[in-house]
């Protein structure tokens, strides 16, 4: 049977790591939001100069595991003398930085390919009647191609999502007591794998669900446009 | 052709290719304030072209587009044809010359008020409820005000070509452009947007429309336009043209479509 005062004598611990787990990854999802509009454009682009660098790295962060990407920053990085005297050190040596900087990196290179979809699935008579209606290129984006694309990406990116907070666990291997690191600490502490991974699961599945519940509400309010009216 | 007032609308030998296929051969043509010009022509025959041509949707190889007497500044691009020279003139001459496509092209995550307010917001910069006073009366007029919170999908073809119609005029365009408006609609619902168009000739609406509708063309227009292969085989008043065509290829243009349109509607083409 499972050992529920064990569980609950180690909540708070699970909780800190929820915290830990929950800003990791909507931070990383936030910033890679962000860097991904211009990329997945980039990526729309027919410049080589302009679509080329921003496919090799969607190339290379789609290409290779997370927990490869998080160890090539966390201790990569620090093998270079540049690094360690650079600036930017206190951040790089900083695991909870590694991490942020690995996710960020990750999403905003599936966030941005998502986007290049939604992007060139815009209908061209749209983008068209736009321009003919005298909006510049800009505002043809702004107004037109933009909202539209964010609709279509939607269901792709809300697994999106998903993925990036699974992934988060890897977060756990550089020191960072995450859901997944609380779950470490409880195991090597009591020798009882089952209790330990098996609440972290029940915490995944808690907050995925609830991640599945935010996109539901953004399609209720963004998909208004497909559903049927009621007469 | 007096002097007198400036046309709405003057295109002067206006060529385009693409690639080596010659599209157009050298067209001009002049709508003054209130004309009402049907271009006609099989498919193929470039008057699509020539129409996306005059808001540059298409750049021309050669020609003059003079839009209310200001003439859009193009020189040669680098690949050879012409390109604008000034992006602002030509999206500032654009909200002069409303569009009408065939698969309507309404904005499909906007409601029908939205994607009728949406440019005089944010082109023009009308205050938003100005622009959606203005939209619900071109909505009222075109018989869909109580579809103004409905999304495109929810409406069927006619409604969304009436739609269409809406947004163009919400500009307070000088000349309206149809580009085949009702081929893309079931036969029952034609009539619907025909109609609208009409009364907009009524109302002295200046319209270059290009259609397969020779009744529309006859009882409508002001002066109708054969296209045959980029380049213009017949025109003059719909009486005369279509009445009495004096090219074979015209005579054969007409006895085809009498022919598709009976077969197609079982009914012969309005006299």
């Amino acid at each position: 049977m499972i050992d529920l005062e064990l569980v609950l004598d180690n909540l708070p611990l699970y909780l800190r790591g929820t915290w830990t787990t929950l800003w990791l990854t909507f931070a990383s999802l936030a910033i890679g939001l962000l860097l991904a509009v211009p990329l997945g454009l980039a990526r729309t682009s027919r410049n080589p100069l302009i679509n080329g660098p921003v496919w090799a790295y969607t190339y290379f962060f789609r290409g290779t595991p997370l927990l490869v990407q998080l160890f090539m920053i966390y201790y990569g990085a620090s093998q270079f003398e540049l690094v360690r005297t650079s600036f930017l050190w206190p951040l790089l040596s900083q695991a909870w930085f590694c991490a942020l900087l690995a996710f960020t990196l990750n999403t905003a290179a599936y966030t941005a390919e998502i986007l290049r979809g939604a992007i060139q699935a815009t209908p061209p008579g749209e983008i068209e009647a736009a321009r003919a209606l005298g909006m510049s290129r800009f505002m043809v984006l702004r107004r037109i191609v933009l909202p539209s694309a964010f609709r279509r990406a939607l269901p792709a990116y809300g697994n999106e999502m998903i993925f990036m907070l699974h992934g988060s666990a890897v977060a756990s291997t550089v020191t960072i007591v995450d859901l997944t690191g609380a779950a470490r600490i409880v195991n090597s502490r009591y020798y009882s794998p089952y209790e330990a991974f098996l609440t972290a699961a029940v915490f995944y599945l808690i907050l995925t669900f609830a991640i599945v519940g935010l996109v539901k509400l953004l399609e209720r309010r963004w998909y208004a446009h497909l559903r049927p009216r009621r007469a | 052709m007096g002097a007198a007032a400036t046309p709405a609308l003057d295109i002067e030998d206006v060529h385009k290719s693409f690639g080596r296929l010659e599209v157009l051969k050298g067209i001009s043509l002049t709508a003054r304030q209130g004309d009402v010009i049907a271009l006609l022509g099989a498919s193929g025959s470039g008057k699509s072209t020539f129409l996306r041509c005059i808001n540059l949707l298409e750049l021309p190889d050669a020609g003059r587009i003079r839009v209310t007497g200001e003439e859009i500044r193009l020189v040669p691009g680098r690949r050879g044809g012409l390109v604008p020279a000034d992006r602002r003139q030509v999206e500032r001459l654009r909200t002069r010359l409303g569009m009408v496509f065939q698969q309507f092209n309404l904005w499909s995550h906007m409601t029908v008020l939205e994607n009728v307010i949406e440019a005089p917001v944010h082109v023009l910069g009308l205050p938003r409820r100005e622009a959606v006073e203005r939209a619900e009366a071109l909505l009222a007029k075109v018989g869909i005000r109580d579809k103004r919170d409905h999304y495109p999908a929810q409406l069927s073809g006619g409604q969304q070509q009436r739609a269409a119609i809406a947004r163009a005029l919400a500009m307070e365009p000088a000349v309206l452009l149809f580009d085949e408006p009702t081929s893309a609609l079931d036969p029952e619902l034609v009539g619907e947007v025909l109609k609208v168009m009409r009364d907009l000739a009524l109302e002295g609406r200046t319209m270059l429309v290009v259609t397969h509708e020779i009744g529309f063309a006859r009882e409508v227009a002001s002066e109708v336009v054969f296209l045959h292969e980029g380049r213009i085989e017949e025109r003059g008043p719909p009486r005369e043209v279509l009445g009495g065509p004096r090219s074979a290829r015209l005579r054969q243009f007409l006895a085809g479509h009498n022919q598709r349109s009976r077969a197609a509607t079982g009914l012969d083409v309005p006299h």
